[in-house]
């Protein structure tokens, strides 16, 4: 009796450990394992937003993937296609617009805290004119996929073939914040090889090599 | 294939928000000079390759990694792109054309241009390592005045205030230069001197070939240097002429050479020369003979030759022939069945040489043929009786002013030191230096121009073909061009860019018909890296065979003393190159030195061996260096390599790891290797780079050479030779009229043994295979250096090297064999790592780190290694190379060249050649990009590109239609070791020489 | 009619000397552990320990710095320390050799010298196991070689590499020493803990001996198990030595790649086993007074086994360059020609000299039982069997196939500080165990005491 006392104890202590150890057992990784990093970008960029709302295809941007190693971080220029114009959300235009009617005045300009950073890193004035007197500030982002060095990674190879961005970045276009959601480990990559090279690609048959000399070298 | 990208600066200039946008991106960047918008673009790239660099050189991974985008993007430049601009090597006066591999804003490689009529694709192992050049942080900055550093104005104000007074005074100026290649160059000096009451510019070469534009004047009435056309030779006499390894244009003469040496045609090679020689140990015939004694073979041929065609030579009696008859008569036999496709050129810096050279050479009707005097060379332009005039003016106090242009004469001139109590006489010496050398150090001011990849230019080495030198980075340093430095003293500062653009289209646009408009010209000019034009022929009178006086050359003494050019470090302008340094010397295999040759015979009199410190002295001049007994050699001949002992060369203290055992590359306080040029001597005519008489006495203390090879034979030792006394049958040989009766003569095996097991696992796809073709490989290394530049390859040090670690990807085998009296033959053998189909290296690896690919790759994954060394051992080939230590660079700022598409091994990995592995994903990414299949040539490893024989031939093995699958079925076709059942992916093609059995 | 006692002749001659009683092996066997040590054991242990540090220091620096700290180059990527690693695998055969097989055989004598020669087995074992770590160039990296769950999807070990096998057979080899050697030393302990007088001692002694109560049931048990580890162990012998020569034999390397290594390699290690064991006995027998115990019979009984492996050793020299010369490969004749005449003939010579040609001295009765000269003769033998794995190594990668890679090797401070630290580290351990384990196992011993005369009565 007081033993089975003592074992009850122990069962109830055991099982509210498990709970209370679960997320951090359930949160653990192997060192190089970035699975679920996440850092705060230096500019609030939306890609639910932009890739997911909008549907900007991830090529208009990232541009390199089609033709180089690095899928690349899009240049500001590439932003300023749309954000000579667009300055603020739709909302908050609209919102301008109403009170300026109310109030009799021309609407004013709205710019969003964001996307004026981008404006100021471009040393733009008010009227989206280069402003001589303003420096040029490159914003430097925080890369999120990471590979080590001694893996070399071609977008050009994967994108000319037909694999699609999701399968290694997860669904981006519903993101806030970029995560990286797969391992992206050796084992990941592997298998994804293995298995298109036994079912194909979107129909088609593909090659995917294994050879350690295909990204190792 | 480079071609692919190649654009041209120029077409990026067309585009105006690009010019706008770097201009101020980068504000902490200076403004470049003129506010030129041309070279923005470089500030670009440069800045572009900082942001990326360190995410892509692989050094440790960041714990926070960063991407910088551009605000706005050049349109051309993708991140992780290469883009190859065409442009010419400057590392010598040669000329050759290049393109400069350009990633992420840093040229990391430079390759021969395929395009160009001069070099062919080719580039030897200085073209190569230049690019190492460019990222010496040693390289000065800014100006210097007065061994301080300056500024650009200051100095401006300075000479230009000199300059007026000596104007005033109508005082002597002199502008004192190495070979200048560029017509717009030469064109500003001249103006330049023109401005002045007696100003002229002084041309002369460390390595002198001015006896030969003097013998021409005498002979043609032109002071011209012809123009070699070995393509054409059917019959090549070298009298001591080093043409495949550092004489005029070597390059350019390889590519001509083997293309006359296409089997089952062979032109006939005879050398005549005192020292083994690059050339020497491909030659057919050689011929030893004292340096003394070459112009009297020279003259006996003449008197011969003369006596045959009805003119005899008004000779005083000759000394009798110092080599047997029949060698002559067989000689002239040879030159008389190829007139007008035979060549004699000579090496000798000796007016009386050189004339009876161009007596043969007329005789034979080979001018118009085999050499041009119409539209001539322009790769040498010293002239040393003008020079040694300067001289003389300098100590008489008479010169004022003078300019010194790519020349360290107080190194390398016989009596430096006497240049340098002259130049004290001088009242203002100007300097162009890139470092504050040995002349340098003693100018007034130094104007340090720019690396050949960092400025606009242009050459002529050659009449009538013309390449432009673009810039492929923005200038590291506040350096400034010689046209601008020019333009600013003359008053009227413009950019080079400008002045070459002007100087183009008035004087060279001119010359060409094809292109209407200029900036057409100009774009196709800069793309292709070359254009060729209209060259207006040199006046040249008949041959007049005047004064053909005397015999050259002085009695033979006990020891003559030769001084030569290696093929790493030329004159020593490249001594700061820490791959040049640890280039194995193609002949002797030694590192990081120079020392003193002596035939075995010799040695074995005098009881010298590898290592023994000798003293060498002649007068007042002696110089101590470590003996190294080199086969080949003449028995009475001592040689020192030029070029060593270059002022800063201490800085190579630290290559290589510090440890317990571990000894410094360079002596406490000492340099890499002694300089001999003091040794040299003028005769009143030209520099002479032999001496007679000198005295040679062992000081009794030993010196450790670093040597990449330190067995020279194929046979076993002698005492061995039970074990067989059959050469190893590693390098298969044989002559030309054994190969011409049977094709398949030399071969000592038949191929490998049928295998017993099943071909189970079959190449489906590609199998990569190289076929190396041993008749056309000279020896020359330039692979070597190429694959170093290409793969990563460190600098591990003299010590190193000196415990057999040296950690080159591919290395050129050289084996002696022995031809009795003391001649020997000399054959060269690229060896790689084979890739072999069984590979021993594979089964081994505890931890899978070394596997076989799909494509007949044998991988190494580096950061799988443990570092077993097991597959090292396994290595029938000995090709593996090991990190026995961390091989940082020595100089950090040369990281920059590091190519971002291999990685950097660490200490404790094994590392070893991997075909270019980069460059095949890279081409077959693109193929797919582009939607084709591989071609054949789509990839092309370091070492076939610049090979500038074509040697090296690489592609898919299965495809029966490929240059490898062709050469696989030629009957000289053979694999090293085939009989182990690795099954190499390498096979070679026997060598074939032109001369008679045994 | 009468009945009287009849005496037959001894079957055998004593295992064991100076008639003991069984309270008296006790005594002697115990002296040496519950005694202070002697300025002897002293003296030796701090010597040992100071080549153990020195040892210690080197390859901390070689791991710190990097492999470059040898003397080895692109050509002879293995020396010393696989030469190291090979040479005191083999110094290990010989004790469970003695333990195992002799066991089986029943040879009684091996009673007085199987405990220490286990001992001395996983010291060299332990002193072994170092090397193949210490020559990887990134050691830390080490656990790779295992085969264990990782994400690195197919990426795995290489079961073809004989590098591999050494890893299973090696710590297979460890582990069933070091279980054969406990086990054997239960019963002693038991000894012990009864006699201890301390706490500490009691404690200890008791946990180890695993509450062993001296009853049949316990001797039953323990003597069956014993057996059977006997004949789990008794394959070892010969599959450990086989597979470390596999690392040579499989390879193209000529002078590596000969069929003959595995049976080569065995006699050999058995050979220096031996070697070894006599050098340590001699010493012991002197130092800690077990004349008795280990007797001129023992020491004759292993200078024979010595004679008959050494030679099988000899023989295999001799056919190594028969095949050599009988392949007719040039390759392979030149590596052997190479040996006996190149740069490393010395080692060579040397190695035939103290292998093949001293060890015949042993066919004498009066050196046999000359203690003196048998222990110099055993310490040639260890030499003579260091070298044999040197000369194998070296000559045999110095100069290969293509004479252009033909180098040169000679060994670095370091390297040497190395070889001296494992012995440093062997006689640190065998010192140490002298001093808290007894040397001799008591239980056993008992067991052979009186194996002289038998006495029965006869009636008539």
């Amino acid at each position: 009796m007081n033993t089975r006392a003592i074992t009850n104890l122990l069962l109830v202590g055991i099982g509210l450990g498990i709970l209370v150890l679960f997320p951090k057992i359930s949160g653990f990784h192997l060192p190089g394992n970035q699975k679920d990093y996440s850092p705060v970008q230096p500019i609030a960029f939306s890609h639910r937003l932009h890739a997911g709302e909008l549907s900007v295809p991830c090529i208009y941007c990232h541009y390199g993937a089609e033709r180089s190693r690095h899928a690349g971080v899009p240049s500001f220029s590439v932003c300023m296609n749309c954000h000579r114009f667009v300055t603020a959300t739709f909302g908050a235009v609209r919102a301008e617009d109403e009170l300026a009617q109310k109030e009799k005045r021309d609407p004013r300009r709205v710019v969003s805290p964001e996307i004026l950073k981008i404006y100021d890193a471009m040393g733009l004035d008010e009227s989206m004119k280069r402003d001589p007197s303003k420096p040029l500030t490159p914003v430097s982002w925080i890369k999120v996929h990471n590979l080590p060095d001694f893996v070399y990674f071609d977008h050009r190879r994967h994108v000319n073939v037909g694999v699609e961005c999701q399968r290694c970045h997860g669904p981006v276009e519903t993101m806030e914040r970029v995560t990286q959601v797969l391992d992206l480990s050796m084992g990941f990559c592997v298998n994804c090889h293995r298995d298109i090279t036994k079912n194909g690609l979107n129909g088609k048959s593909v090659n995917a090599s294994i050879d350690c000399g295909g990204c190792h070298y | 294939m480079p071609g692919n990208d190649r654009k041209s600066l120029e077409e990026r200039d067309g585009d105006p928000d690009f010019l706008r946008g770097p201009e101020d991106e980068f504000p902490e960047v200076p403004a470049t000079e003129g506010g030129r918008t041309g070279f923005s673009r470089r500030s670009f790239l440069k800045a572009a390759g900082f942001a990326t660099a360190g995410a892509l050189m692989g050094c440790k991974p960041a714990p926070l990694k960063k991407a910088i985008p551009y605000l706005i993007p050049a349109e051309e430049i993708t991140p992780g792109r290469a883009y190859w601009y065409a442009s010419m090597c400057g590392a010598c006066p040669a000329g050759c054309g290049i393109l400069i591999k350009n990633r992420d804003g840093r040229p990391i490689k430079l390759e021969g241009n395929p395009a160009h009529p001069l070099a062919r694709g080719g580039l030897c192992v200085v073209g190569q390592a230049a690019v190492l050049g460019l990222y010496d942080s040693q390289r000065l900055k800014a100006p210097v005045s007065g061994g301080k550093e300056s500024s650009w104005p200051a100095v401006d104000e300075a000479i230009r205030g000199r300059l007026k007074k000596i104007r005033a005074s109508r005082g002597k100026v002199r502008f004192l230069t190495g070979t200048i290649t560029s017509p717009t160059a030469r064109r500003m000096i001249s103006s330049f001197m023109a401005s002045f009451a007696d100003g002229k510019q002084v041309v002369y070469d460390a390595l002198s070939a001015s006896a030969i534009l003097d013998a021409h004047e005498a002979s043609h009435g032109a002071r011209v240097l012809p123009r070699y056309l070995f393509d054409r030779a059917d019959c090549i006499v070298s009298f001591d002429a080093d043409f495949l390894g550092t004489w005029i244009s070597p390059v350019e003469y390889t590519a001509g050479y083997t293309a006359k040496r296409a089997l089952p045609a062979l032109s006939h090679h005879t050398q005549i020369e005192s020292r083994l020689s690059l050339t020497g140990s491909n030659a057919d015939k050689r011929i030893r003979v004292g340096p003394s004694d070459i112009g009297l073979v020279l003259a006996h041929l003449a008197r011969r030759l003369a006596e045959d065609a009805g003119s005899p030579l008004s000779f005083r009696t000759l000394p009798p022939l110092p080599i047997d008859t029949g060698a002559l008569n067989e000689m002239i036999e040879r030159l008389l069945s190829n007139r007008g496709k035979s060549l004699v050129v000579s090496g000798l810096n000796d007016v009386d040489a050189q004339r009876l050279v161009n007596l043969v050479n007329h005789i034979l009707g080979n001018y118009g043929t085999t050499l041009d005097v119409k539209r001539p060379s322009y790769q040498k332009q010293g002239n040393d009786r003008d020079l040694y005039a300067l001289l003389d003016d300098m100590e008489s106090g008479e010169v004022a002013g003078i300019f010194l242009h790519g020349v360290n004469p107080v190194y390398d001139l016989p009596d430096g030191t006497r240049f340098a109590a002259a130049m004290k006489k001088v009242g203002l010496v100007v300097g162009f230096a890139e470092r504050s050398d040995e002349t340098a150090s003693l100018a007034h001011h130094i104007c340090p121009e720019h690396h050949f990849l960092e400025s606009w230019s242009d050459a002529e080495p050659v009449a009538g073909i013309l390449t432009i030198t673009q810039p492929a980075i923005r200038p590291l340093g506040g350096t400034r061009s010689l046209m601008e430095s020019i333009s600013a003293w003359m008053g009227t500062p413009k950019a080079d860019y400008d002045l070459l653009r002007e100087a183009w289209r008035s004087s060279v646009f001119t010359r060409q018909t094809l292109e209407r408009s200029y900036q057409a010209f100009w774009d196709k000019t800069v793309h292709d890296g070359y254009a060729m034009v209209g060259a207006t022929p040199v006046g040249t009178h008949p041959f007049s065979s005047s004064v053909m006086k005397g015999v050259p050359g002085p009695r033979p003494a006990e020891w003559t003393l030769v001084l030569y050019a290696k093929i790493g470090l030329l004159d020593g302008r490249h001594a700061h190159n820490p791959w040049l340094q640890e280039l194995p010397d193609p002949i002797s295999k030694i590192t990081w030195d120079n020392y003193v040759n002596v035939s075995p015979a010799t040695a074995a009199r005098f009881g010298i061996s590898d290592g023994d410190v000798l003293r060498i002295a002649a007068g007042s001049v002696a110089v101590e260096l470590p003996a190294h007994v080199q086969p080949g050699q003449h028995d009475a001949v001592a040689s020192i390599a030029l070029g060593y002992g270059r002022k800063g060369t201490d800085r190579f203290a630290n290559v290589g790891p510090q440890w317990l055992e571990g000894r410094p590359t360079v002596p406490e306080g000492g340099l890499v290797g002694k300089n001999a040029a003091p040794f040299r001597g003028f005769d009143g005519r030209s520099i002479q780079d032999w001496k007679p008489g000198v005295t040679v006495t062992r000081t009794g203390r030993r010196y450790d050479l670093a040597s990449a090879q330190t067995y020279h034979s194929l046979s076993v030792p002698e005492r061995m030779r039970g074990a067989n006394p059959e050469p190893r049958p590693i390098v298969q040989e044989a002559t030309l009229d054994a190969f011409l009766k049977n094709p398949a003569a030399g071969a000592t095996r038949g191929e490998d043994p049928a295998s017993l097991w099943p071909e189970d696992h079959k190449y489906t796809g590609a199998r990569w295979g190289m076929a190396i073709d041993l008749s056309a490989c000279t020896g020359c290394g330039a692979c070597v250096v190429a694959c170093q530049a290409e793969n990563n390859v460190p600098v591990v040090g003299k010590d190193e090297v000196r415990r057999r670690r040296e950690m080159h990807w591919i290395r050129i085998d050289r084996y002696y064999a022995e031809r009795g009296n003391g001649d020997v033959g000399v054959v060269f053998q690229p060896v790689m790592c084979h890739q072999c189909g069984n590979a021993p290296c594979e089964t081994v690896c505890p931890v899978l780190a070394t596997v076989h690919s799909s494509e007949g790759l044998n991988q190494q994954v580096y950061n799988r290694c443990v570092g077993t060394r097991y597959c090292a051992n396994n290595c029938p080939y000995k090709v593996r190379r090991f990190n026995w230590f961390d091989y940082p660079h020595e100089d950090k700022l040369q990281n920059m060249v590091l190519n971002p598409d291999v990685t950097i091994r660490s200490r404790g990995i094994m590392e070893k050649c991997t075909f270019c592995v980069q460059r095949i994903q890279e081409a077959k990414a693109e193929a797919r990009r582009q939607g084709r299949t591989l071609m054949d040539g789509d990839v092309q490893p370091a070492c076939m590109q610049s090979c500038p024989a074509k040697a090296i031939a690489f592609g898919n093995a299965n495809d029966p239609e490929s240059t490898v699958s062709k050469r696989k079925r030629d009957p000289r076709w053979y694999r090293v070791l085939a009989e182990l059942n690795v099954d190499p992916s390498v096979g070679y093609l026997r060598v074939i020489r032109n001369r008679e059995e045994g | 009619m009468s009945t009287g006692a009849r005496t037959y002749p001894p079957a055998h001659e004593p295992l064991i000397s100076g008639d003991k009683t069984l309270k008296q092996i006790t005594e002697d066997v115990c002296a040496p552990i519950e005694r202070r040590p002697t300025w002897l054991w002293w003296v030796g242990f701090l010597a040992s320990f100071c080549a153990l540090v020195l040892g210690i220091a080197a390859v901390s620096y070689q791991v710190a710095t990097g492999i470059g700290t040898w003397g080895l180059n692109r050509t002879v990527g293995w020396a010393f320390d696989i030469t190291n690693f090979v040479f005191w695998i083999g110094i290990g055969h010989a004790g469970t050799l003695i333990s195992a097989i002799l066991f089986l055989f029943r040879q009684k004598w091996r009673t007085s010298i199987n405990r220490s020669a286990e001992a001395m087995t996983i010291f060299a074992v332990m002193c072994a196991g170092v090397f193949p770590l210490i020559h990887m160039g990134r050691p830390w990296l080490a656990y790779w070689v295992l085969p264990y769950p990782n994400y690195r999807g197919p990426l795995w070990v290489n079961f073809r590499s004989p590098l591999l096998w050494d890893v299973f057979a090696i710590s297979t080899y460890f582990t069933i020493s070091a279980v054969f050697w406990f086990l054997g030393l239960v019963p002693d302990l038991a000894t012990l803990r009864d006699r201890a007088t301390t706490k500490i001692r009691k404690f200890l002694f008791g946990l180890f001996s695993l509450g062993w109560d001296g009853s049949n049931r316990t001797w039953m048990r323990y003597e069956t198990v014993y057996l059977l580890l006997a004949g789990l162990a008794t394959p070892l012998v010969l599959s450990v030595h086989t597979i470390v020569s596999f690392d040579f034999a499989t390879s193209v390397i000529p002078g590596w790649h000969t069929t003959i290594f595995p049976p080569y390699f065995v006699a050999g290690a058995i050979f220096s086993g031996f070697g070894m064991v006599l050098t340590l006995m001699l010493v012991t027998r002197k130092v800690l007074r077990f004349e008795d115990y280990i007797t001129i019979g023992h020491i004759e009984a292993m200078c024979k086994i010595i004679i008959a492996t050494g030679s099988i050793v000899g023989l295999a020299y001799g056919t190594e360059f028969f095949m050599a010369w009988y392949s007719a490969n040039e390759y392979e004749r030149f590596v052997f020609f190479n040996r006996a005449l190149g740069p490393f003939a010395w080692a060579y010579w040397t190695m035939v000299l103290c292998n093949v040609i001293t060890p015949q001295l042993l066919w004498f009765k009066k050196i046999r039982t000359n203690p003196g000269i048998v222990f110099v003769l055993s310490l040639v033998v260890n030499v003579g069997m260091w070298f044999e794995r040197f000369v194998i190594i070296v000559t045999s990668l110095h100069r290969d196939y293509l004479p252009s890679s033909w180098a040169d090797y000679s060994p670095t401070l370091v390297e040497v500080s190395t070889l001296v630290g494992s012995f440093g580290l062997f006689f640190t351990c065998f010192f140490l165990f002298a001093r808290f384990l007894p040397m001799i196992a008591m239980g056993e011993i008992k067991g052979v005491v009186g194996y002289t005369e038998r006495t029965t009565n006869v009636h008539e």
